[in-house]
This record gives structure tokens, sequence and C-alpha cells, in this order.
């Protein structure tokens, strides 16, 4: 079964032939004086109309009659700039465009592939150093990340396992065969590498587990369950680079003597499911996976697995009983999963971000990866940064980056002149941190002092818009609904602290709330069977700790400091500052809350208003006339005049 | 109608014979259960009681197992969903930016509740916890295609523009029907 | 055998057991709800039977924990009681009070257990849940409640154990989980035997038998 140092020369040999091959197809293209494009179409990219750019870039390129390639490639993080494009066109540098609509991309091609003009107004940066156009290194969004796991995500095309090969792809697998499992096992442990699936358990320990284990088979399982509502990497690296997470798979898999793989992906992700399916069909024709991986005796084959829906099956003993066919309830550990898993075997279950981090810890070592970040979470970190922010998106940074750098360096900080107000990490197993907190490094250790938690790596900008309490009531209403039911603290304690973060948003709070909040957050923390019920108070705890004043100004003044809980506030119309005639929010209003005055100037009627807000974006902003009071009592009252009788 | 008690005299049964063709390629085995439910909601768009019968004959376990796992699972649904599916993303991201006002817009311009379907069939409307669009945020996915920004106007150009498709294929056909008589 | 300390006294305990057996073995009170000794796994569901184990950080339910020769148990510490009496009230806040005229009065391990962790069955510190179920549902023989029951599950394994098919399951997720028997009347399903057991089975009233046991079958959950 193991692939010994005696034929690694012909590990070597078969390895070389591949990326012979690889280059020689990816060298022809580079090498080509024709034009290419290429266009993020991830599922972000998708959904911001990276479609039709591609359709209007291939009629347009039809209609003037050139020779270009137009070429689809995985997401590179910059979510904020999709649909983005990268134009590369003899004699320049490659330039990167963003929020590239079907208008722009006819314009491109008019303007800079048939008259050499790169429409300076549309460039985002030039993707190398020139003289000509500004580079986006540049700009701190991309020059202070530092990416491992995501490094060729956006750059190569993920439905082609030649373009991933060629860029040094499943050389790590041909280094690893090579070796020993125990060599194998020991360099992760140098690595210092830990599960990036949110507790940050030692990869290194979890794997000897699994090789020390006894069992008759063996399985290996990428946990890309991703559930955090406000995290997406999994599926990004899914979409953009699922061959570096199946060599990943394979290395873990010949460390450990496993002979199976299962990818258990959310059936929300149609996208990630599809690219890892032809991902494994051409690794397996390539032979880098299948029977007799590299001409070895070892042999892995990887199936795919999708979800049904359920946050809880993140967790890894519901995971299994997923898989198995059955409620995806947690189970009493030990036994742990490296023993006793999937049917009663050993099963090493990674994150999709742990395993895509293996490739390049065996190409590079374990010194390498252990040198790099803080020293007792080392590594990189990728961290979803959405809410508001200027420039959302994926970013890829060393451990123990502070998340002053990571939110206001890397991401823009809030946009709109707001004031920053909190920064929620790790979804509903985590926290949110105010301003004080802002220079916490990012790792493992500092997060859990601070009361958050690394969690998947969602990290959500709140600003002085955003209420605490609200937030609070968000997650403890995801995790209640997400509750599998079966233990008791979880099932009815995160109902009761719905309850009453419920009542305290609607102004129904009381004397004491503040209290059993706290001791019932204690004991569901303290009680519960699995890690879903014993994190889901942490959201409520960090608001309480550092928010309270808002907690207190709910259940005390009936009032929101951040005039988000609609139960607790009310829009008016300024009459002061209404213009008279102007009708600019009656129609955005959904209700028809909003008449006319005897004066013909604008109110808004107390009973009808669903407090959507549209009418403040309507309000032209020379009047902006539209304000939002909390508590509500603090609107004036303007009657409706009555209607004349027909 | 409650979830626990699926509609047993539902008029929109697959014949059986498509079902029995959908379990064949299935083993018989304990873990294929979900993929099954997964192939048959596919196809049919939700699972029937009759549906998840056959499952449990197929695998030869109880009815009741069927639906305790179906029944576990966000993704399955136990009654025919809209021809439009409607759904709302409530992820963190889009909570913080309104994603529940936008959801009280579909439910009041279609007149029902999320999880529900109009009388006519043809739209229902599901809360879904993040589609992974954030930095879009707020979402709404309607049939295939994902609607980023949204605002309650947006929701009332959606609506409208399906009104609108509906009637000119009404106003074709019946030219079709009239052109046909002469 | 193994020999331990529970509560300063020492015992002589079966490995194969679990601790929760050993202490109601040597006459130590337990609360538990989803326990049955004949359960190679238990399901640790009811996060009452908490105990301190010397040398663990925090209390164990000690249904899913062994005896060791020379560990040190004690089951009346603070924090043990304190874990009982929350995951008590928040059952009761999710439990339909109404000992009067439940035909489970006093027999009821609820009540049992509230009297000796000396909570009351109202609670004021939490305030009753108000759930929706589906009504009172009947099987053809027995009535379930939905709003009496624990989901402690022993209805459900001692039913799959004796029947070895399971007519009984768990069905929806979360707070609205139930027990349900769906497709008990089809002409396919595996018969349910009537033995009563999985009424005998509930701690307590959330299944009663039905008295005429030889009614038809009817649809079932209807």
């Amino acid at each position: 079964m193991k692939a010994g140092p005696s034929n690694s020369d012909a590990i070597k040999e078969r390895f070389e032939t591949l990326k012979r091959d690889a280059l020689q197809r990816f060298g022809e293209i580079k090498g080509a004086e024709v034009p290419r494009i290429t266009i993020g179409m991830a599922t972000c990219g998708i959904a911001a109309g990276a479609v039709e750019t591609k359709a209007a870039f291939e009629k347009a390129i039809a209609q003037h009659n050139i020779d270009a390639r137009v070429e689809a490639t995985g997401c590179i993080g910059h979510c904020y700039a999709e649909p983005l494009v990268v134009i590369e066109n003899p004699g320049f540098p490659p330039i990167c465009y963003n929020n590239v609509t079907p208008g722009k991309a006819r314009a491109l091609v008019s303007s800079f592939l048939v008259d050499g003009d790169p429409l300076f107004e549309y460039v985002l940066g030039a993707l190398e150093e020139n003289d000509m156009i500004p580079s986006v290194r540049d700009f701190p969004r991309f020059s202070m990340e530092e990416r491992i796991v995501t490094a060729l995500s956006g750059r190569i095309d993920p439905e082609k396992i030649e373009n991933y090969i060629a860029e040094g792809g499943y050389e790590a697998l041909a280094k690893a065969l090579a070796l020993t499992p125990q060599e194998i096992v020991q360099e992760v442990q140098i690595s210092g590498l830990r599960g990036r699936g949110g507790a940050g358990f030692a990869t290194g320990r979890k794997w000897e587990f699994g090789l020390k284990a006894q069992g008759e088979s063996k399985t290996v399982i990428c946990n890309a369950d991703e559930g955090d509502p406000g995290a997406y990497m999994d599926r990004t690296i899914l979409e953009s680079n699922p061959h570096q997470l199946l060599e990943g798979m394979a290395i873990c898999a010949y460390a450990v003597g496993a002979e199976k793989g299962i990818v258990y992906v959310r059936a929300e992700y149609p996208l990630a499911v599809k690219m890892i399916r032809i991902a494994i069909e051409q690794a397996e024709a390539k032979g880098v996976l299948g029977s007799g991986i590299l001409g070895t005796d070892f042999s892995f084959s990887v199936s795919v697995f999708q979800g049904s829906g359920a946050f809880v099956c993140g967790e890894e003993t519901a995971l299994i009983q997923s898989i198995e066919g059955k409620r995806g309830m947690p189970q009493h550990r030990p036994p742990f999963p490296a023993l006793q898993g999937l049917w009663g075997l050993p099963t090493i279950i990674n994150n999709v971000k742990t395993l895509s981090t293996i490739p390049a810890i065996i190409k590079k070592g374990g010194e390498w990866h252990k040198q790099m970040g803080s020293p007792k979470s080392p590594g990189s970190a990728i961290f979803s940064v959405v809410g508001k922010v200027v420039h959302p998106g994926l970013v890829e940074i060393p451990t123990g980056t502070t998340l002053r750098t990571l939110v206001f360096d890397i991401c823009g900080g809030t946009p709109h002149r707001k004031a920053f107000k909190a920064v929620q990490i790790g979804g509903p197993s985590g926290g949110c941190l105010p301003e004080a907190f802002l220079d916490t490094p990012v790792d493992f250790d500092s997060l859990i002092e601070a009361g958050a938690m690394m969690g998947s790596g969602g990290m959500v900008v709140m600003d002085e818009n955003s209420c605490m309490v609200d937030v609070a009531r968000y997650f403890l209403d995801f995790t209640q609904k997400e509750s599998c039911g079966k233990c008791t603290f979880c099932r009815i304690g995160t109902r009761q602290l719905l309850n009453i973060l419920e009542r305290i948003t609607k102004g129904e709070g009381r004397e004491g709330d503040i209290e059993l909040l706290t001791t019932l957050c204690e004991e569901i923390k303290e009680g519960s069977l699995c890690g879903l019920g014993k994190t889901a108070p942490n959201p409520v705890l960090t608001s309480l700790k550092y928010f309270r004043d808002e907690y207190e100004a709910h259940i005390k003044e009936k009032r929101c400091p951040a005039g988000m809980c609609r139960a607790l506030t009310a829009f008016y119309i300024d009459l002061d500052r209404c213009a008279r005639g102007c009708d600019a929010c009656v129609g955005s209003c959904p209700v028809e809350a909003i008449f006319t005055t005897r004066d013909r100037k604008k109110a808004i009627d107390q009973t009808k208003c669903v407090k959507c807000g549209e009418c403040v974006a309507a309000c032209p902003p020379q009047y902006t006339a539209v304000k939002r009071v909390s508590p509500p009592h603090l609107a004036p009252r303007i009657e409706r005049p009555q209607e004349p009788q027909e | 109608m409650d979830a626990a008690r699926p509609n047993e005299n539902d008029d929109n049964v697959t014949p059986l014979k498509v079902l029995a063709a959908t379990l064949a390629p299935f083993d018989v085995k304990r873990e294929n259960l979900i993929p099954i439910l997964q192939t048959i909601q596919e196809k049919e768009g939700y699972l029937s009681p009759e549906a998840m019968k056959m499952v449990a004959k197929h695998l030869g376990v109880t009815a009741s197992e069927v639906y305790g796992v179906a029944s576990f699972y966000n993704q399955f649904r136990f009654h025919p969903p809209g021809k439009h599916q409607i759904k709302v993303c409530l992820g963190t991201a889009c909570h913080v930016v309104g994603g529940e006002i936008i959801l009280e817009n579909f439910e009041r311009k279609l007149g029902i509740k999320h999880g529900e379907t109009t009388p006519d069939r043809e739209f229902s409307v599901d809360r879904v916890a993040c589609v992974g669009c954030c930095a879009l945020a707020p979402v709404a996915i309607v049939d295939e295609t994902t609607h980023g920004h949204m605002a309650p106007s947006k929701v009332e150009g959606i609506l409208l523009g399906f009104q609108i498709e509906k009637e000119r294929k009404e106003r074709e056909k019946e030219q079709r029907e009239s052109g046909s008589q002469q | 055998m193994v020999k331990l300390t529970i509560d300063g006294k020492e015992v002589q305990a079966d490995e194969g057991k679990s601790l929760l057996e050993v202490c109601t073995d040597n006459g130590i009170f337990i609360p538990s709800l989803c326990f049955l000794k004949e359960m190679t796994n238990p399901p640790a569901s009811c996060r009452l039977c908490f105990v301190e184990v010397e040398g663990l950080p925090k209390p164990v339910p000690s249904c899913r924990q062994s005896p060791a020769e020379g560990m040190v148990v004690r089951t009346d510490t603070e924090l043990v009681r304190r874990l009982q009496r929350s995951a008590l009230q928040l059952l009761l806040s999710a439990h339909h009070v109404d000992c009067r005229n439940c035909h489970a009065n006093k027999r009821c391990a609820l009540q049992n257990i509230a009297k000796f962790l000396g909570v009351g069955l109202k609670p004021k510190r939490l305030e009753p849940l108000a759930m929706e179920f589906p009504q009172e549902r009947e099987h053809p023989n027995f009535i379930y409640d939905p709003y009496k029951c624990v989901l402690c599950g022993r209805c459900i394994f001692v039913c799959r154990k004796r029947t070895g098919y399971g007519v009984l399951t768990f069905a929806r997720r979360g707070i609205d989980t139930v027990v349900s028997w769906f497709g008990a009347d089809g002409p396919d399903s595996p018969p349910c035997d009537r033995c009563g057991e999985c009424v005998n089975a509930c701690p307590v009233g959330a299944l009663k038998s039905k008295e005429t046991v030889q009614a038809p079958m009817e649809a079932a959950g209807a």
C-alpha cells in the first residue's frame, strides 16, 4: 500500500510528464498573440451580472470581427468590484477592470481591443508593475494580502486541471507519495496548522489519531457544509480552485491510510458541486486520483455528498449521521470520529481551508508555514468581510494581523462617513467586538479571549446604524431555527433567549431581563451537548458585555439608539424641509402611508407605516426631509386631511 | 396545513411509474436515502406522501423513518412549490441592510407568508440563510436569477415583470386561438 | 470490577455499566429522562444526569461516563444542581403543566425530579413557551400529546428494539420536533404490534393508551 522512497523516481517521472503536457497546453495559450479576456464567473460574479458581461464581450468581438479569447475563471475575492474582468492585450500589461457592465464591455472591445485605448476611467489597476498604468499593488486591498489558499483563485480556470498543474499543482502530492505517512504527519505537525473550521484543533494531531486508528477502512471527509450566514470562502475555494482541495485530500488520505474520500457540500452551492465533480473526473483521468495514483499502489477515490440544509451538520458527528442517511443530530463525544466515525470506522474530517493549505505546506515545508503569522496559530486566515464596509469580499491575511488593519486599511472602513460600531466575527458562534478591540490580532486564542471566535471566518462590519440587541436577536433566531432539537438546553434554551430578546427589541423588555439572559446563557453554554448549543449564547454574551447600554436603552427608555428596531422607531417628514408639491416619496412607499397635507406638503400616516425606509432614500438630497426617531412618540403627529366625500 | 401531516389527498401526485423509474438506479442502501429524496424533489419540486412511502419501500425502512429524515432538513418541502420560486436571503450581511424588509414586501405583495404558495400556485416565498453573495446584500433569488442590492421598489418591479410576461403569453395564446379559428 | 468513590462513599462497580446505573444501584438518585439501561449509546439528550468527576473540567452526563478504578465522583455539587435545575425549568417551560388532569399525575418523572431538586412546577423565572403543534394526535393504539412530550426518545428506542424497524421516529426539527408515525396506515408499512411498550416507556404523560385497543386502524396522524 505504501509508496516507499524506492519508487520515488518513478512517481517523479509520471508527474513530470503530466506537467510538461500541461505547460505545453497553457504555454501555447499564454504565448499566443491574441487578446485574452478573463471574467470572474463564480457565484458572486454571476449574481453581479458576469454572464451578461461575458455575452456582451463575445458579441462585440464577433461584431468587430477580431481574434480574441474570452475565458471564465473563479473568484478573485474582490466582491465589491464584480463583475471583474482581466484583459491581456499584447503590448499592454494585464489590466483589471471592475464593475464591468455589458456597456463597458462593448466600449472596451471597440476602444481597447480595436483602437488600443485602455479606457483609464474603467481601470482598477494593472496586474503587473509597469510605467503605463498604476498597478493594483498600489491598492492596499491587494498589497496587504498574503495568499496561500486563494493564491490561484480567480487566476486559473477551475474547469481545467492542466491550468492547475501548469501553476505547480499536484506537485505536492507527487512529493508526498515519496515520503512515508509518518513523515507527512510530522510535517503537518511542524507546520502548526490548526483546523480552519472554527475550533482550531491541531491538524497534525488529528491526522496522527487517524494514522494510528485501527479499522478495516478509513475515510477522509472534507467539511464544506459552510452554514455560517455571512461566510462564503469555502464556496469560493471550491468554485475557484477545486483541485487544490482534492490534492490536499489525497495527501491526507495517504498520510492516514484512507481509501475513500467524501466532499460534503451544502446543497445551496450548486456551482461548487458542479466544479468539484468536474475536478474529480479530470483528476481521475490524469491519474492523480482514483486507483494507483501516479503509478504507486496508493488508491483514493472521492465522491460528493450534498447536504440538505441543516447548519448543525457542520458539526462533525451530525455530518456523519447525515451521510449515513439519518437525521443530522450530533452525538456524544467520545468516541471521536477519528476513531469511530462513519459506519463506526476511523474518519478524518477537515475543513476546506485546512485541506487546501496542505499542498503548500508539503511543497514549502512545515517550517515555512510555522514562520507565517502569529506563533500559536500560524499560517493565513481567510475572512469574508461584509456588511458596512467599502471594499467587501474575501481577504486572506497572515494570522496576527489586527482587526483594524483588516477592516480599515484593507477593506476601506465604513462607507458614507458613518461611525464604526462593531465587527461581528465567527457568525452564530462568535461575537461582536467594539472599537476598543480593533487592535486585537486575528488568531484563534486572541479572538476567544475577546469573547468572539474565529469560527468559519465570517466577518460582518457594523456601523452606528446597526443595533447590537437586534444583531444578537438575529443570531439567536438563526441558531434557534437550526437547533436539531435533541438536547434540552439548545432546543428550549435558545428559544427562551430568543423570546426575551424579541421582547426587548419590541420595547417590552423588563427589569431583570439582562440578568436572566446572562444566567441562561451561561447555563446553555455549560449544559449543551454539541458545539452549536455551547456557542449559541456567544452573540448575546458579547453584546451584553460590550454594549450593555444599548440593552438598557431598549429596556428602560424603550429607545433603540441605532434606530434599527422597528417597533421602537418612527419616520416622520420634517415639514420645514419638505418641498411643497414634491411627491418623490409618495411613489416609493409600498403601503401608501404618505399623504398630502393641507399646504401640499407630505406627511406619514403612522398607523400605516411599515418603517421600511424607502422614503428616506427617495427624498431628494437637497431636502432630506424624512427623519427617523426613537422612541416613536417623538415623531410629530399630523392628521390626514379629511378626503372630500364623493 | 401542518407539515407533520403531509397532504394525503394531493391531486398533483406524480404517476407512481415515473417515481419507480427514478428510484431504480439507487442501490438498496440506507445512505442513499438523502440523495434519493434530493433527486425526487429536483424532479417533482416537492416530496409527496406517496413518494416518501415508495422510497421507504425501496429502501426497506418505514415511511416514518423517511419522513423523520426528510422533515429534519430545510431543503425538503412537502407541498408543491409555486411556478416561480422566490427566496429571500436572510444572511447576516443581508439582515443588517434590511433583508427582512424585502421579505415583508414580497409577502405583502403576494398576500402570503414565507413558506407558503399563492393560491394560484404562481409564486412561493421562502427565506434562506445566506446564499453567499454578501457583497450584493440584500439579495433575493427569483427562480434561477440572483438579484442583488434589493429594494422594495425592485420587489414591485420583479413581480410586475412576471405579470406583464404572463399577460403577454395569454394574449399570444388568445391570438393563436382566434387565429386558428379563422 | 473497579473501585471508585461516589459522594465520599467507596463503591464497587462493573466497568460495563454507566456511571448513572452505578449511582442508582448504590441508592444515589440521579435525575434523568432519556436513559434506559438497555441502550448501548444513550443519547445524553435530556441533560439532567450531570455529575462531577475529579480531573474533568466540567460536569459530564453520567449516562455516557464509564466508571474507572480510583475515580472520584460527586453528584451533589452546586454546579451540578444548577445545571439540573436549569434543564428541568427549561423542560417545564415547554411542557403543558396540568398535573391534576393528567393521567400520569403522581408517577410523572418531571414531578419526581422537581420535588428532588426543589423546583416549582411552574418556574417563575421562565415564561411558558407558546408552541404550535398539531392537535392531540391519535394513533390506533395511543394518544400522543406533543405539549407534554419531553422528547426523551424512549418510546422510539423501545419500539425499534422490539420490532426491529421502528414505527415511531422523531420528525421535524428544533423546538418543533415531535414523535411521529407517518405512513403507519400504509398498506406496505410494517404493522404496529400493539405491544404498548412505548406507552409504558414514557416518563411523563405524553403517551396514553387507548382503551379500545381493538379499534380498526384509522388514518394515523389524521
